[in-house]
């Protein structure tokens, strides 16, 4: 069995000294080829990080200031470099913190191990000092979790544990290792073996035959048939076989708002993302197509609004990895169970050459009533900076190919509007839990998975104060990430739903900010402040040029309410221009 | 509202009960009954889980979300008609000095019930039947005083001839149990 040089070495001076739980941990960790940890120390994990210490030179751990940002930095890595996201914390409020993260990916299925330090095993139970039933608090938000308790476990859980977290729909698993599990000797000789499959959990990658036939029939049949993918597509990175499959049906196609980059928005089958604030001709045509091909995607409510006035007069063909999700929200006249990209490969030969022009065009029209109302108003240089206008300038100064992450708010849907995503894996948004505070760690996490991409985060003032603490890792890192406040003094989603819905009865959400400059050089970032347009672009260039952790902010209009929107609970065709 | 009896095969580890209930619980769906054993496969767990639903499709997600567990191997939904099924209950009952005396006859032929313990002044019967012959019995003796009484979850199986693990993978080598 392979292990690395530095146990051989340790083996050859000390035959009879087997492994420690946490050396056991560490080599694990490079059998999974890991080399980047997300982490917090404390306590109940310190043997851990004792092990760690001597495998620096090929784990590299960032200390971040909250273990939240730990799982959201994990996240983050996970989206741009498709691989583990792996975070590390201490026992107790170290594992509590980390409910969130998970919480978070198992909604938007991104993959991660979370590692997470235990008290002895002979005091579980017993309230001792910062023991919490993690397993309990996270089981209903991991895809899987174990309690270790014993260091011989250690290779073979955590062989499941990435098997587990990466395929099929990804999601998060939680490790939890006792300390004494960590300090022990395993009692024989580390060895590893890779899970590629489990005989209670062993996801359909290639769908049935007689499926992909009743789909094709569909697809073929249909005359006004229309695609929406969601982030589906980019997990099983099956950009290349969807933009074929488009291509040869010539069907419209539409995204889900994590499936944002799946196609170039340059793609003239692409009609944009569809959602309570997606595009006006995406979202009212699921009310016109006769076949409506889901890839990817799990009927949100936020996409379907009220979803049984959502494409009642559609057939639906649904091409989804978890057969939980068939008939989940939407009942599939053909579902398609398996792996996005085996689909549309194997589909590829069953369905025929298409030309919708007349259908597409359809969609085209209802451009014009959306540019008016909406996007002229949003991009027209009068008054204070609106949040269109800076997305839409680091769109043309980032050629529409930077990697996009976004916190949850209004800038969130703004920047998915207004940036012209012409790369995949591009738009990385805390979609399902709608995580306030993503942005920061996230941005870093991404940075971390895609170094040689310009990272450019958009963040409104209320979400940049959640984790603001993480500006010491992105400082501490050195990592060039470009983070963006745009500046409304607001929470500015809630005070539209509450000037919308609730009568403009503004409760509690107008802030009271701090110096986010000062702040930011504080922590060791450059900084700048915009106010005025005629110094956006060059505060832009600024900012794009700098080779350090920058943070701008932009003072924008105070109360912008983003459209279309489709109320909540409401149908798609009740969508509102203003 | 339909009764369900939803069979659940699993691998004997530890928490996989909890992983399956909160399923149930975030659904908002109770509990009527719920009993655990090894089935004849070593480290298989079989879970009996009776609900009550109004809607079908509802109880489907259900399952569908169950089978996603990783411990867990297979899910089954059964209406009543689909298996055949049984609960064990036991009975407590006083015999003072003077009491009417129990009526022993009846109890076996007519309900088919044993006494499985007696000391002087109490026995205990066991009664194995259905939800309803358990509670129809329950009447016939209440006119006895009743001390104790509990029931068990349902054991159920279906209504086919093959069982159902077969259904379960078959990839690994497995241990029977006896």
């Amino acid at each position: 069995m392979k292990t690395s040089e530095e146990t051989e070495i340790l083996e050859a001076v000390e035959p009879a000294r087997f492994l420690s739980g946490g050396q056991a941990l560490m080599e694990s960790f490079l059998q999974e080829g890991v080399d980047l940890i997300f982490g917090y120390p404390g306590g109940a994990i310190m043997p851990i990080y004792d092990a760690l210490y001597d495998y620096t030179d090929r784990i590299n751990h960032v200390l971040v200031r909250h273990e939240q940002g730990a799982g959201h930095a994990a996240e983050g890595f996970a989206r741009t470099s498709g691989k583990v996201g792996v975070c590390m914390a201490t026992s107790g409020p170290g594992a509590t913190n980390l409910v969130t993260p998970i919480a978070d990916a198992i909604i938007d299925c991104t993959p991660l191990v979370a590692i997470t330090g235990q008290v002895f095993s002979g005091l579980l139970g017993t309230d001792a000092f910062q023991e919490t039933d993690v397993i309990g608090v996270t089981t209903p938000i991991c895809k899987w979790n174990y309690q270790v308790t014993d260091p011989d476990e250690i290779p073979e859980v955590m062989a499941k544990a990435f098997f587990i977290a990466r395929s099929g729909k990804p999601g998060p698993v939680l490790i939890d290792i006792t300390k004494d599990a960590q300090v022990k000797l395993m009692t024989r000789p580390f060895s590893y073996k890779k899970v590629e499959k489990l005989i209670s959990y062993n996801p359909r990658i290639s769908p049935k035959p007689d499926q992909l036939e009743k789909a094709a029939e569909l697809i073929n049949k249909a005359k006004k048939p229309y695609i929406i993918f969601g982030h589906g597509v980019l997990i099983s990175q099956a950009m290349e076989e969807f933009r074929a499959f488009v291509e040869k049906t010539d069907i419209p196609c539409a995204s889900t708002l994590l499936g944002i980059s799946g196609i170039s928005v340059d793609h003239p089958n692409y009609m944009g993302w569809l959602g309570m604030h997606g595009m006006y001709a995406p979202n009212v045509m699921t009310d016109k197509c006769d076949v409506l091909i889901a890839i990817g995607m799990r009927f949100d409510d936020r996409v379907t609004g009220d979803a049984k006035r959502f494409a009642p007069q559609a057939k639906i063909v649904h091409i989804e990895i978890d057969p939980a999700e068939i008939n989940k929200i939407k009942n599939a006249d053909a579902p398609v169970v398996g792996d996005a990209r085996e689909a549309l490969k194997l589909l590829m030969p069953l369905v025929k050459e298409g030309d919708f022009t007349s259908w597409k065009n359809e969609f085209k029209k209802l451009e014009a009533p959306e540019k008016e109302l909406v996007t002229d108003r949003d991009l027209k240089a009068e008054g204070q900076i609106k949040m269109a206008e800076v997305v839409k300038m680091v769109s043309e100064k980032t050629k529409g190919e930077a990697c996009i992450v976004v916190d949850v708010g209004q800038h969130q849907m703004v920047s998915a509007r207004y940036y012209d995503f012409r790369k995949p894996h591009s738009y990385i948004a805390s979609g399902g839990l709608g995580t306030m505070g993503y942005a920061i760690p996230a941005a870093l996490g991404a940075k971390f998975g895609a170094p040689d991409r310009e990272v450019v985060a958009f963040i409104g003032d209320g979400c940049f104060q959640m984790t603001i603490q993480e500006l010491g890792t992105i400082a501490q890192s050195g990592l060039p990430v470009k983070l963006v406040i745009l500046n409304n003094n607001f929470l500015g989603m809630v005070r539209q739903w509450q000037d919308l819905f609730f009568e403009k009865r503004y409760s509690f959400v107008e802030l009271q900010n701090p110096d986010f400059i000062t702040i930011s050089k504080g922590f060791g970032l450059e900084a700048n402040r915009v106010t005025e347009r005629e110094e956006l672009s060059r505060a832009l260039d600024e900012m794009l040029a700098s080779d350090k952790g920058y943070v701008l902010e932009v003072v924008v209009e105070k109360e912008e309410n983003i459209f279309p929107m489709v109320p909540a609970g409401t149908s798609v065709s009740e969508i509102r221009l203003k | 509202m339909t009764q369900y009896t939803i069979c659940v095969y699993g691998e004997n580890a530890v928490g996989l009960l909890n992983k399956i209930t909160i399923i149930f619980t975030r659904r908002r769906i109770n509990i009527d009954s719920l009993t655990v054993s090894e089935t004849v496969r070593k480290g298989v767990s079989r879970f009996t889980i009776v609900i009550k639903h109004e809607k079908r499709e509802e109880v489907e997600k259900l399952v569908r979300q169950i089978r996603k567990v990783v411990e867990v191997l297979a899910v089954f939904g059964y209406l009543n008609h689909d298996i055949v099924y049984n609960e064990i209950a036991l009975f407590k009952i006083p015999t003072p000095v003077n009491a009417k005396p129990i009526d022993i006859d009846t109890i076996n032929k007519v309900y088919k019930a044993w006494v499985v313990y007696w000391e002087l002044d109490y026995v205990v019967i066991e009664k194995t039947g259905t939800e309803e012959e358990i509670f129809e019995f329950f009447r016939y003796l209440k006119p006895y005083g009743i001390t104790e009484f509990v029931r068990s979850g349902r054991v159920a199986v279906g209504k086919t001839p093959q069982g159902l693990v077969e259904y379960i993978p078959e990839e690994m080598e497995w241990e029977y149990a006896v």
